[in-house]
Parts: C-alpha cells; structure tokens; sequence
C-alpha cells in the first residue's frame, strides 16, 4: 500500500540529566525530557529517512520516508538492496538496574560529585571539573515485517579532570567511569580515589619530559591498546567502511593480518557501556570474533551489509533518532598469557604508553594516530622517567604484526565513538601489549 | 512559537525565577549521502524544542523538552535546579541589548524551495567531478540544505526571532589503483552558490597528486598549511585560549595577556558575527545579544577575549555576541562567530624555495588546548622545491606549540577560504618540525 519494499521505525523517549561542575562549583545542570522517531522506508535500491521530534504523527512520518525513498529509486535506480532476514530477538539477560537514579534526590547527586571534584583537588592543582551523567531511555522497534519489540535502558557515569600549572605550563590528569548501571556504579568504583589519581597525573606530567620522536618498541597498557583496537582495527571491520571501499580490510577475510597471538572481540551482550540486547534494527545482539588468533574472521554487520557480503547482522546502532549506522559496541583484544613484568624484560629499551587523549584513524589506508595521556621511558627492562606529549602513529596492520607479546590483565574502559555524526556509547579494552616496533610522536 | 515561549515565561516568574529566558529552535534539514559514486540515501529532519533558563539569586537552572505537554514540568526542573545551586553573586543579567546590527545574505529562499530532486541533482554533480578524474572513486560524502528558524525571549524584553538557510557539500574519495591515496573537500555557504561539480574534481585531483608517496627525513623547514589544515589547529588551541570562561579557569596560556605582542607584527583576527553571508552570521547570538565584531588580535598584538553575558559580567565588560548552543537542549557556552584570519598576501608558494605543504591534518583534536602544543599526522602532503609543489609524502607528522607558530608565521596565499566559520588563506610557518 506504501508502495516501498520495507519500512521501519524506532521510537525513543528518555530522561536525560548531566551536572557539571568547575572548581567545585555547580556551573550547570540540566535536564532534558524527549520523545522522537527515526523511520527508515527503502525501496528497489533506496533508502529514505526522516526523523521527526515532539508530537508526532507516526504514519505520516513514515509515508514521508517512503515518499523519499520512491524519489531516490525513480531519480538515481541502483541494485536493489536485500537485507538479511532476522527472527524476532529475545530480550533476556538485560543489567539489573539496583538504584534508580530517578530515586536519588539532585542535592545528593550534587554532592557526590563535590567529593569526586574535592578528592582530585591535591596540592599543585589549580582547578577541577567534573561531569556526572544520567540517561533513562526507552526503545521501541517496529517494522513492516511484523516485528514489534522494546527494552529500556539506564546508563550512569562521572568524569573528573584536573589542571596543575606551574612555570607558565598547563597539565591534564583524568579520570572516569561510565556503565549500563544505576547509581550503585558509585559503590563499586571507589571514586575518590580515581579523582585523586587524575590530580596526581596532573602534577606529575608538569615535571615529565618530552620523549625523541622516532621508531622503537613500544608497550601499550590497557587503556591505549583498547583505543587503538577500536580507532584502528574496530572501525576498519565495520562492513559499511568496507563496501565503501574504505577499510584496509577489504577483501582480507581468512588472511594472517595480525600476529598469531592477537585476538579481537566485539560482545554487545557484555554488561558494559556499550551493551545492547537488539540493535536498531531489532537483531538480538551477539557475540563476533573480528580476528581470531592473527586471521581476519569476520567484519561487524547490519542487516543490508550481511545480505552483501555475507555475516550476521546484529551490530547497526543509532543515536537518538538519526539513520541506524554499523558500529561496535565491546570490543576488546583479548587475554593473552604474558606477565608485564615478562613484557618489561622482552623489551629492554622503549618507551611504556598509558591511556588516550584520543587520535584518528584513516581507516582506508590504515593509518592512524593517537595521544597517549602520558608513558614512561623504559631502560634495560625498568620503568624510569616520566614522558608527555607523547603520540604513537603509524600503519595499523604493521602494528598488529609487530605485536609480539599479549598481556593476560584485561580491562574495559567506557566512552563515546564518533561516526557519521553520531555518538554512540561504547567500551574497548585490552590486555598491556608489546609491540616491537612503531612510531612515536614527540617535540 | 510566541505563544509557547510567552507561556514558559510566565510560568518561570510565576514560580519565583527572577529572570528567565526561552530559546525555541525549529529546523528542517535535507541531506543526501554518497557510497561509492552513488546517491545512496536521503533524510529530512524535524527538529523543534524548547530550552528554559531560569535564574534564582543569579544560579542558574536548565531544563528542555521537545513535548509541549511537558513544559510546565520543564519550566519546575529548571527552578528545582537553580534553587540547588549556590548563589552567584558575579551573575550581571541576561542581555537587554535590542541595538541589532544589519547582516545580509543569510536566508536564500532557493534553498527553502529545493525539491528532493534538485538536491539529488547537485549531489550527483559532486560525484560527476571525482569521475571526471581517472582511477579516482567517492567512497562517502554528504549534500545538505538546512532551513532554521530561531525565537529568543527572555524577562529584560529580549523578543528576536529569525530565519537563516544554509547549505554544504563534502566529499572524501580514494584513488583504484594499487597505490592507494585518499583526500577530501568540503564548501559551505549560506546561499545556493556552491559549485559542486568543483568540489568533486578537486578531492579527486588531490588524491591522485598524493599517490607514490616519498619518505622524508625529520627536519625543520617552512611549512605551509592549506586554510583546512591551518583551521583545524588554530580550532583546537587558539580557540579555547581566547574563550573568557576558559581565561576565568586558569584554563588559558593568554590569561594577563591583553595588549601584548602573541603574534608576528603583520598578522591579525577579526571575529565578527556580522560578516556578509557568514557562516556564523545571525542578527545576534544564542542568548539574544547582537552580534558584532571584535578585533581579537591586532597587527600582532592581543586585543580581546570572547564573551557570553556571564562572564562579561565577571570581568565587567559588555558580552561579544559569542554565545553558542549545539542545540536547545543545553546552556550556551563561549564559541567563535565568523573567525577571520588576515595576513599580506603573495604567491606564497612560488616564494618558497624548498619545504613542505600540507593540505589536512587528522588529530588536531588531540593537542593539548591549554599548553597549545600539538602533534598531528599531515594528509596530503608535498614537498616544495624551487617554488612549486614537488613530490607527495607518503607519512609526516608535524609538532608544535601555537604560541610559537603563531610568532613564526611569515606569508599567506591567495586562496581564502571559510571553513566553516573560520575564514582564512594557506599560512606559512617558518621552523617548524616535521617527522617523517
């Protein structure tokens, strides 16, 4: 009767509240309530999209994709599209939520992150912000293929950062935790103490010095190696980066593309930041194995990628009411078998790299680059002084071969990836690794 | 739109808010997205909220909402917030300013009446232009027109509402042969006036100049950087350092700066809300203060930070216009206007006997906003010799403080151009560290 061969529609409503604050003080809360839809029609080899906020009319929103959708197939007709068919999900196995953040007064919020800015706020920091973040919010999917479902989830976290200055320099120290939880992910991450190391970095970076820039072994500690697993080697297996031709992973599938020792996970079903139970496009979330034991295994899938090339559909996300787009969610390197202090011996001398200011990933040409937050220079196998400034860059696939031990101490870290214009929350981790050989970024 | 903002007026002072202020936002937006030299979907976005401020005792309370049946609820979150905050006793007030500037070419009502059609149509241009070149492919790229309309009101008699257009193309393309080389283009403008065939053509062109890349030594020489790469940093470090709130923090290398020399004697910036079809142009900014224009640095010598009305207050100064909002839904903060860059002219390349030009870089996010030393990878990079561009470079990464670069720049093309609200030419910069 529309005329178009599918059509869907996500309804989404929430409470969002965020509280900031500087030096202690509250600089801003705010709160917002909000109901929208994105619809997507598709048709011959189309899509259409419209997304419609407040008080909307759902049939008229989709008759508006739909129209669309026959514009673009009679305007530029290209191969028609399939997707991949999928059974009704099951939504099973979702986070307990143990206190409601919607029964925690704002003053009590308020002053726990007074305690979280206060306890970063040690002698020689000159000022602290933190962040506490709320979101309740309900999903709603329904196709014209019958499905119907729904699931509502609570995420909550805090960030906290300190300056410390000294002889006209600046130095950043931060801190997080951010997870599918309720308020009790305050009982369960002792926060002070995270705000005391992010004042602690803070002061201790004024007085690092610079690293030489150049090629040399390096080890990445968790939080860095998860960045580099998500930037580099995550975003490179999204099949929508590969059929654009736009991932140095294309056509690589069954190849040896990283060191043995090396395997990468995307797991949705994990209780973390970026946990889902079905994805935008009601597809039950489910585990994929991107690299197993060196060898390109699978790339991650929507529902028209994986009728392409071939896959599981499962990991196409949204942010609010925008185009579902394919993304991960956990993704992590997993654990291998080496100690750190094996690590330390192996390498002799090189320079040990800790956490992210973020970087960049030119997922076609596999190039990419990232801030560490600080590193240590390492000598005849000891830690020794402190660096910043610190950047690692380099050519990604060269990077997963050089790697030549995996750690056995893996750990998750939340945060939100950027793609298409979209944010979308999501954890990567790792195990420390070594790499025998990449290009660090210095003055 | 008046009706519901008077509504929330009313509804904030009658629960006891001593000022307040309503921003109402209604947008409609059409994009069309491009996969591998193909027009592959549309989209048409809806966007109308409503953002509440109220103030108690100069505390500030926020709340939003895009249903109008929760606006009174919105309105009491708002007041709930601002009563459990401390008393700020440097709040001044909202703006009450209604001396507004003219501005012109903001709205093209040609971009209101475009069909779906004529936007797959300049669409299809784009990709037309990266296929007039060889071994050349758009792996993604976007066309969008956008029609917003905005409504400001607040308790001191603020009531501005108006209208803007706008309309962009970008495209990032890779060249089909075994050596792979990619690069982007990007046009913005208030007015349908893009030549989009144009954008194509240059992203292609460049992709296929970048390919058999050298290596090169680290060294120090002459950088120049295309206004896309020389926008990008001066965005992730000169911007936070001039924003008040950040100078308020001890959050900013420039804080007692005022009147000294941070730049070399020739260079200057201007950042006016008023520039002729501006990206940032409006009739004021996003709590209602009339744009206009202020001289930040002056023949080298610092002038000016950028202001809200808040920290105008602080420093008992008159608010720039630089109040900024992502959307309804937060408080505004301090951001550029129309950034414009001015240095002397020249044919800076043929100037330039041997270097190095870089046309983007990826990572400038990542530089150290209140030291502002920076360290990212160049992407389209080239040697010079002689004058002229010479071979492309297969991988550099570039380092520096923009304090420094900033003292060391000695020359400027041609080639202005607005990236997005900054508007600047290629800039030179003598002494500066390349890694290969």
């Amino acid at each position: 009767m529309l005329d178009v061969d599918f059509y869907d529609a996500r309804v989404v409503e929430g409470t969002t509240t965020s509280i900031f604050l500087d030096n202690g003080k509250v600089e801003d809360i705010s709160v917002d309530f909000s109901r929208g839809a994105g619809v997507r029609a598709l048709c011959g080899g189309s899509w259409g999209l419209t997304s419609v906020d407040g008080n909307f009319d759902l049939d008229k929103t989709i008759d508006s994709a739909a129209k669309l959708a026959k514009t673009m197939n009679n305007k530029t007709p290209k191969e028609k599209i399939n997707l991949k068919s999928s059974p009704e999900p099951v939504v099973k196995n979702t986070p307990n939520v143990k206190k409601n953040p919607r029964d925690i007064p704002i003053e009590e919020k308020v002053q726990f992150l007074k305690d979280i800015d206060e306890s970063a706020n040690i002698e020689g920091v000159s000022n602290t912000t933190a962040i506490y973040t709320e979101s309740i919010v309900k999903y709603e999917y329904t196709n014209s293929e019958g499905l119907d479902c729904e699931h509502e989830l609570t995420r909550t976290g805090f960030a906290v950062s300190a300056v410390a200055s000294g002889n006209g320099e600046y130095q950043v120290g931060r801190e997080s935790r951010f997870d599918v939880s309720g308020f009790e992910l305050f009982d369960e991450n002792d926060a002070l103490a995270l705000g005391e190391s992010a004042g602690q970095t803070a002061v201790d970076l004024l007085s690092a010095k610079k690293p030489k820039g150049g090629n040399m072994p390096v080890i990445l500690n968790p939080e860095l190696a998860g960045v580099f697993v998500h930037e580099a080697v995550g975003h490179a297996s999204e099949a929508d980066l590969v059929l654009e031709g736009n991932s140095v992973f294309e056509n690589r599938i069954g190849e040896q593309i990283a060191s043995s020792l090396v395997d990468v996970i995307d797991d949705p079903t994990l209780h973390k930041y970026g946990y889902y139970p079905f994805d935008a496009e009601g597809v039950q979330s489910s585990k994929t194995e991107i690299i197993k034991d060196g060898v390109l295994n699978s790339y991650l899938h929507s529902r028209e990628t994986a009728a392409k090339l071939g896959g599981t559909p499962g990991n196409s996300r949204a942010q609010g009411y925008s185009e579902p787009v394919v993304r991960m969610s956990n993704t992590y390197i997993d654990n291998g078998e080496s100690k750190f202090e094996e690590m330390l011996e192996e390498i002799g001398d090189g320079i040990y790299l800790i956490g992210s200011r973020g970087g960049q990933v030119n997922p076609g040409e596999g190039i990419f680059q990232f801030n560490a937050e600080k590193g240590y220079l390492i000598e005849n196998g000891e830690i020794s002084s402190l660096l910043r400034d610190v950047s690692l860059s380099g050519n990604t696939l060269e990077i997963l071969k050089n790697v030549t031990m995996v750690g056995n101490d893996l750990e998750m870290n939340s945060g939100r990836c950027g793609k298409k214009g979209q944010l979308m929350p999501v954890s990567d981790g790792s195990p420390h690794i070594l790499v025998s050989n990449a290009l660090v970024g210095g003055a | 739109m008046y009706e519901m903002a008077n509504k929330a007026l009313k509804l904030a002072e009658d629960k006891g808010a001593e000022e307040s202020e309503v921003y109402v936002l209604d947008n409609h937006s059409t994009s069309a997205d491009v996969r591998k030299n193909i027009v592959d979907s549309s989209n048409e976005n809806y966007t109308k909220g409503i953002g509440i401020r109220a103030i108690i005792n100069g505390a500030v309370g926020f709340a939003s909402t895009n249903l109008y049946n929760r606006l009174e609820d919105t309105v009491n979150i708002a007041i709930s917030s601002a009563r459990v905050r401390e008393k700020d006793p440097e709040w001044v007030s909202l703006p009450s300013n209604t001396q507004y500037p003219t501005i012109r070419n903001t709205f093209d009502d040609k971009l209101v009446q475009l069909e779906l059609e004529d936007c797959i149509d300049l669409t299809t241009q784009m990709i037309e232009g990266v296929t007039s070149t060889s071994d050349v492919m758009a792996t993604s790229g976007s066309f969008s027109r956008f029609h917003d309309k905005r409504l400001i009101m607040n308790s001191n008699g603020i009531e501005t509402e108006e209208e803007g257009t706008g309309v962009s193309g970008f495209i990032d393309v890779i060249t089909t042969t075994d050596d792979k080389a990619t690069a982007y283009d990007f046009k913005i403008s208030r007015n349908l006036d893009l030549d989009f065939y144009e954008i194509g053509k240059n992203a292609a062109e460049l992709a296929q100049k970048s390919r058999n890349g050298i290596n090169i030594e680290p060294h120090k020489t002459d950088v120049i950087l295309h206004p896309f790469a020389f926008a990008d940093i001066l965005e992730n470090t000169l911007a936070s350092a001039i924003d008040a709130d950040n100078v308020h923090k001890g959050r900013s290398s420039l804080k007692g700066k005022i009147n000294e020399e941070i730049a070399t004697p020739d260079f200057s910036i201007v950042d006016d809300g008023t520039l002729d079809g501006g990206i940032e142009t409006a009739l004021t900014d996003d709590e209602g203060m009339p744009s206009q224009k202020n001289t930040v640095i002056d023949k080298g010598v610092f002038k000016s930070y950028l202001y809200d009305s808040y920290r105008a207050g602080k420093d008992n100064v008159e608010s720039t216009g630089n109040a900024i909002r992502q959307s309804y839904t937060g408080t505004p903060s301090i951001g550029l206007r129309n950034f414009i860059i001015d240095y002397p002219q020249s044919d800076v390349i043929s100037e330039t006997d041997e270097g190095v030009y870089i046309n983007t870089v990826i990572g400038a996010h990542t530089a150290n906003s209140i030291s502002g030393d920076f360290s990212v990878e160049a992407r389209n990079a080239f040697t010079i010799k002689n004058g002229e561009l010479d071979k492309p470079i297969s991988s550099l990464m570039i380092s520096g403080n923009v304090f420094d670069l900033l003292k060391n720049i000695t020359g400027a093309g041609y080639d202005i151009r607005s990236v997005g609200g900054l508007v600047t030419p290629s800039i030179r910069i003598t002494d500066m560290n390349v890694i290969g």
